[in-house]
């Protein structure tokens, strides 16, 4: 039981960081970035690179890596993204495509096999009796703390009024002198951030091979769904019950059931509420 | 109309063209390869005529695809059916399924009916898997016999196929079932008020796009001659997507130029041997980029303008023509 | 040349000469005589995941052996030639990369393959195209039972390499009985295995065997091949009492289950068939967490055949990584047909594939020969074929052969957390 609690807030933690980020540039610029999978993949073979073949300790790495994959997030926002937003299905596309060329640029590079982000802390804790991973705690601290800082930033800083007020009304926002396209550029950046700091955090115990970047979007896509397109608590309340289901499923049936467990819930939910929990008015 | 006739010209010329291609360069794997992309034609034509028409992007079509073709792989390996009934089976098997998802989603669109629609892939997909015992699990059913034994033959049948269901799609599109079907693109709550049965023409639009894409499935498990569960992957459905995007949403016709090019290309690139993918995956952004009304169908549009120019039709006067320019 | 102004200009008289020049050039090389043919190349088509290590060191063994014949003299006095297409681990695209190779390149021979379903769905295309397939990666029994069940269709098809699963079911039955049960003591054992066919045909028949000779088989799970999580795995696992894990891996995610299994201190040592456990750097990869682990290896650098050390050290020279499995099949394979071309006298297919039915080769893995199925002989007591050895990886990410007691290098050795 205890087991379960924890895995399954590790699993929700790590969901619950890359779903954030895919709502938070849907609620402002109301894309649906498919290369966010891109800089889950990203974030863990840079810090496995400056790692492995430069040499740099772990803490440098890492936070390099977060902020050259956010200046990339930032890039493809403004090469991609920016030109195309009168279409969702066109950034859809687009975005799409850049995943794919991200994937055979990591295949031809790194190769296919799995390759080894290292962790932080590689001893085991054991609580309540239940042997965990060290590496999984720290990811789901971690998440805690930066989802956490994020929602303080939202609130109470002027730049993250200026995402809010876009959120909720863009037009209305650049009348008051809000530059939007500078906005979503930064939004763009903390959304690929958080993606790449999941993908370390997740690195040391999850699989880091070039097509990682698929199911963590499409999971995302349903969560972001289920929580209401462009509210963070959505994405979160959703993260944790996608979490917890499939920890439960798996623990209670077999692995092989999991996902159609989350799938089913999901259609279900947009069946019954296809607003998503918080719905999507409600931006934050 | 000059129009009309340019269009029956260059439908004749291209349909001629790939008929005659493997008569001048015989080799099986040119048909092969010619035959895939007729099927994947069939597919897009499908997709094209729900999706493309009233604006609801479809991210679950192969679950129709992969219905069709495991109704012809049971069929025809547990029960020993002639494979000639596998294409109606398919048609009426895909078309429950499009009932079964189609009913509950009505009133989704946008991302919201995407994710159901790939929900419901997602779903049938982990089912093959969880009851490999009945499903042949990864590896799926092999053995399933060919529909015609000939390669060419089969591959004239495809053609035909794809031919006529275009024709018809493209019929249906130009008719007063296409108008509506743009209009509850545009409006949906304006065409309800003025007293069409929005729901009727949205569901039957689903279902006649599952029929097609179903068998369409089950025409290709008779030609690889085994079905696997990667018939139902989100992949499939994007690379769907991806031809029709290509070939020119709504247009009906581009989406068959925008497939038969795209499985060409991923052919055709086997000479970057490991940068295949990465090549082709360049160019989708480049096309994607510099194209965003799709390559197939904005490129023969300004091509017809300029035959037209050079024929003794003078232009027709711009309100009969506005309606026409959508398709 | 008179000024012209309609745009196109009549080609010039030396103009028409070099294109009817080119002309003729092409009529003759086209029909070329035939006692140019003698000296044309055989083409050996390669359906493998290119972008795959598989892949690559399919690739890289052909090489060598093409290179070696070729030194060599060549075949009947014609050179060796390779042609690549990707299989990946689609079905669809691997039936069009055979029908590339045999329609579009016509090739002689077809040597490669790698995941099961992907064969499978090549076989009946292959069958059409008449052309020898040697297979050197994938392990499913129903691959060759087509031979015996339609031979004039499916002679075609044979395999080189590696046992297929239900003979490697057999060892690792053999394994569980003689090791973990008679040498370690431990008769509570858990299996695991991925969620492909070949798998779950060969776990029933691995039960049944490990049950007859004293095992207690406490959990059998079945997971997907792309979880990434097996939290929930190694939860049921050590709720089931069991004492050793046997495992079945082949694409699923043995690294990440290797990093797991460390992380959490898993109490139990682990081993098995683990394919992607059998790189040569699959531990470093990993970070030394696979220090404990056993696999099963078709070949490890040790002197199986007096072929074995030779090759190792000749593909680590040319590649600089340590071969993986398909290697020792695709060098094995191109020996194999040289030969069978050579005593049949021809290319002709018929003729060719009598020849290969008799083959016996000194192989890197053991003796090859095979069996009325055309599939690979495994070894036993008395015959030399290729089998598997379980080794176990060590400090320093070195690898020692404990299972056979006959080829063993070192003991067995707990993983350093578990007391015993």
């Amino acid at each position: 039981m205890l087991e379960i609690l924890i895995v399954g807030a590790v699993s929700s933690a790590i969901y619950a960081m890359l779903a954030v980020g895919f709502t938070l540039i849907f609620g402002v610029a109301r894309v649906l970035n498919l290369a966010h999978g891109s800089f889950y993949a990203l974030g863990a073979y840079g810090a496995y690179w400056l790692t492995s073949s430069l040499k740099w300790p772990l803490l440098p790495a890492a936070l390099a890596s977060i902020g050259a994959v956010a200046l990339f997030g930032v890039a493809v926002e403004r090469v991609f993204v920016r030109p195309m937003r009168s279409s969702q299905l066109a950034v859809l596309m687009i975005t799409l495509a850049v995943a794919l060329v991200v994937e055979q640029a990591l295949f031809l590079t790194f190769g296919s096999e799995y390759r080894n982000v290292p962790g932080f802390v590689d001893a085991k804790v054991t609580i309540g009796g239940v042997d965990v991973a060290g590496s999984r705690l720290l990811a789901l601290a971690v998440s805690v703390v930066v989802i956490a800082a994020l929602w303080l930033f939202i609130q109470h800083t002027r730049l993250g009024s200026a995402i809010l007020a876009i959120s909720q009304d863009a037009q209305a926002a650049q009348y008051v002198g809000i530059p939007s396209d500078r906005i979503f550029s930064v939004v763009m950046g903390i959304s690929a951030g958080l993606a790449a700091a999941a993908g370390i955090l997740a690195g040391p115990f999850l699989s880091v091979q070039p097509t990682m970047w698929l199911l963590p979007i499409v999971k995302a896509f349903a969560i972001v769904v289920v929580g209401g397109l462009g509210s963070i608590p959505g994405s979160i309340v959703a993260a944790l019950m996608l979490g917890y289901a499939e920890t439960i499923v798996a623990y209670a049936a077999s692995t092989s059931w999991t996902e159609i467990v989350s799938v089913l819930a999901t259609l279900l939910m947009l069946v019954v509420r296809p607003a998503g929990i918080f719905g999507r008015r409600a931006a934050f | 109309m000059l129009r009309h006739r340019l269009d029956l010209a260059a439908a004749a010329v291209l349909v001629g063209a790939m008929a005659v291609l493997p008569l001048v360069f015989p080799s099986n794997y040119l048909i092969g390869v010619l035959t895939v992309s007729a099927i994947y034609g069939i597919w897009a034509v499908s997709w094209d005529f729900m999706s493309g028409l009233t604006g609801r992007e479809n991210f679950g079509h192969s679950l129709f695809i992969g219905v069709g073709a495991y109704t012809a792989g049971f069929l025809n390996t547990s029960f020993g059916a002639n494979p000639w009934w596998s294409l109606p089976a398919a048609m009426v098997v895909s078309v429950l399924f499009a009932l079964l998802i189609g009913l509950p989603t009505l009133r989704l669109k946008g991302p919201y009916f995407a994710l159901a629609m790939l929900s419901g892939s997602v779903i049938m997909q982990r089912l093959m898997l969880i009851f490999w015992e009945h499903t042949g699990g990864e590896e799926g059913i092999n053995g399933l016999a060919p529909l015609i034994r000939s390669q060419l033959g089969f591959y004239y049948f495809v053609l035909g196929t794809l031919v006529a269901t275009t024709v018809v799609l493209l019929a249906l599109a130009r008719s007063h079932w296409g108008l509506i079907l743009r209009a509850v693109r545009g409006d949906e709550a304006t065409c309800q008020a003025a007293g069409i049965n929005v729901t009727f023409y949205k569901i039957a639009s689903l279902v006649i796009s599952a029929a097609c894409a179903g068998a369409g499935g089950a025409m290709y498990a008779h030609y690889q001659l085994q079905v696997s569960p990667q018939l139902f992957a989100v992949v499939t459905s994007i690379t769907i997507i991806t031809m029709v995007y290509v070939g020119g949403m709504g247009t009906i016709y581009g989406p068959v130029g925008g497939a038969i090019l795209l499985v060409l290309a991923t052919e055709l690139l086997r000479e970057f041997g490991e940068w295949r993918l990465m090549v082709y995956s360049c160019a989708l952004i480049l096309i994607l980029f510099f194209l965003p009304t799709g390559l197939v169908a904005p490129l023969w549009q300004r091509l017809r303008g300029l035959l037209r120019r050079k024929g003794k039709d003078p232009l027709v006067p711009v309100a009969a023509d506005v309606m026409e320019q959508q398709a | 040349m008179p000024a012209d102004h309609s745009g196109l200009s009549s080609p010039s008289l030396p103009h028409r000469a070099a294109v009817a020049l080119g002309a003729a050039a092409l009529a003759l090389g086209l029909a070329a005589p035939p006692a140019l043919a003698q000296g044309k190349p055989i083409r050996i088509g390669v359906p493998t995941a290119m972008q795959l290590q598989v892949g690559r060191d399919t690739q890289d063994a052909i090489k060598l052996a093409i290179d070696d014949i070729n030194a060599k003299g060549g075949v009947l006095g014609r050179k060796l030639e390779m042609v690549v297409a990707d299989e990946t681990e689609n079905p669809e695209t691997g039936i069009s990369a055979i029908k590339k190779l045999t329609a579009d390149e016509k090739v002689d021979v077809l040597v490669g393959g790698y995941t099961s379903g992907v064969t499978l769905a090549q076989l009946p295309h292959i069958s059409a195209a008449k052309t020898i397939y040697l297979g050197v990666g994938a392990a499913s029994p129903a691959i060759t039972q087509k031979v015996k069940q339609d031979y004039d269709n499916y002679k075609y098809i044979f395999r080189v390499g590696p046992i297929n699963a239900a003979n490697q079911a057999r060892e690792l039955t053999g394994f569980i009985a003689n090791f973990v049960k008679g040498e370690l003591g431990i008769s509570k054992i858990a299996i695991v295995g991925e969620n492909a066919k070949w798998v779950q045909d060969l776990v029933p028949v691995l039960k049944k065997g490990a049950t007859d000779a004293g095992a207690d088989i406490r959990v059998t799970e079945f997971f997907d091949t792309q979880t990434a999580d097996f939290s929930p795995l190694f939860s049921k696992v050590k709720d089931s009492g069991a004492q050793y894990l046997v495992v079945i891996l082949s694409h699923a995610s043995s690294d990440t289950f290797a990093k797991q299994w460390y992380d959490s201190r898993f109490p139990m040592p682990y081993g098995g068939i683990d394919v992607k456990s059998m790189d040569g750097d699959f531990c470093d990869r990993i970070g030394a967490k696979s220090v404990g682990q056993m696999a099963a290896n078709f070949a490890v650098r040790a002197p199986l055949t007096p072929r074995t050390i030779p090759f190792f050290d000749e593909f680590k020279k040319a590649t600089r990584r340590s071969p993986v499995y398909t290697a020792f099949g695709a060098n094995d394979a191109v020996y194999i047909y040289a030969d069978a071309v050579k005593r049949a006298g021809s290319t002709d297919t018929a003729k060719v594939i009598k020849e290969l039915e008799k083959t016996n080769y000194m192989g890197i893995p053991g003796v090859i020969q095979f069996d009325e199925m055309h599939d690979v002989k495994p070894g036993n007591a008395s015959y030399k074929g290729p089998s598997f050895l379980l080794a176990q990886w060590r400090d320093g990410c070195k690898r020692e052969v404990v299972y056979p007691k006959t080829q063993r290098t070192a003991d067995f050795k707990y993983p350093s957390w578990i007391k015993q």
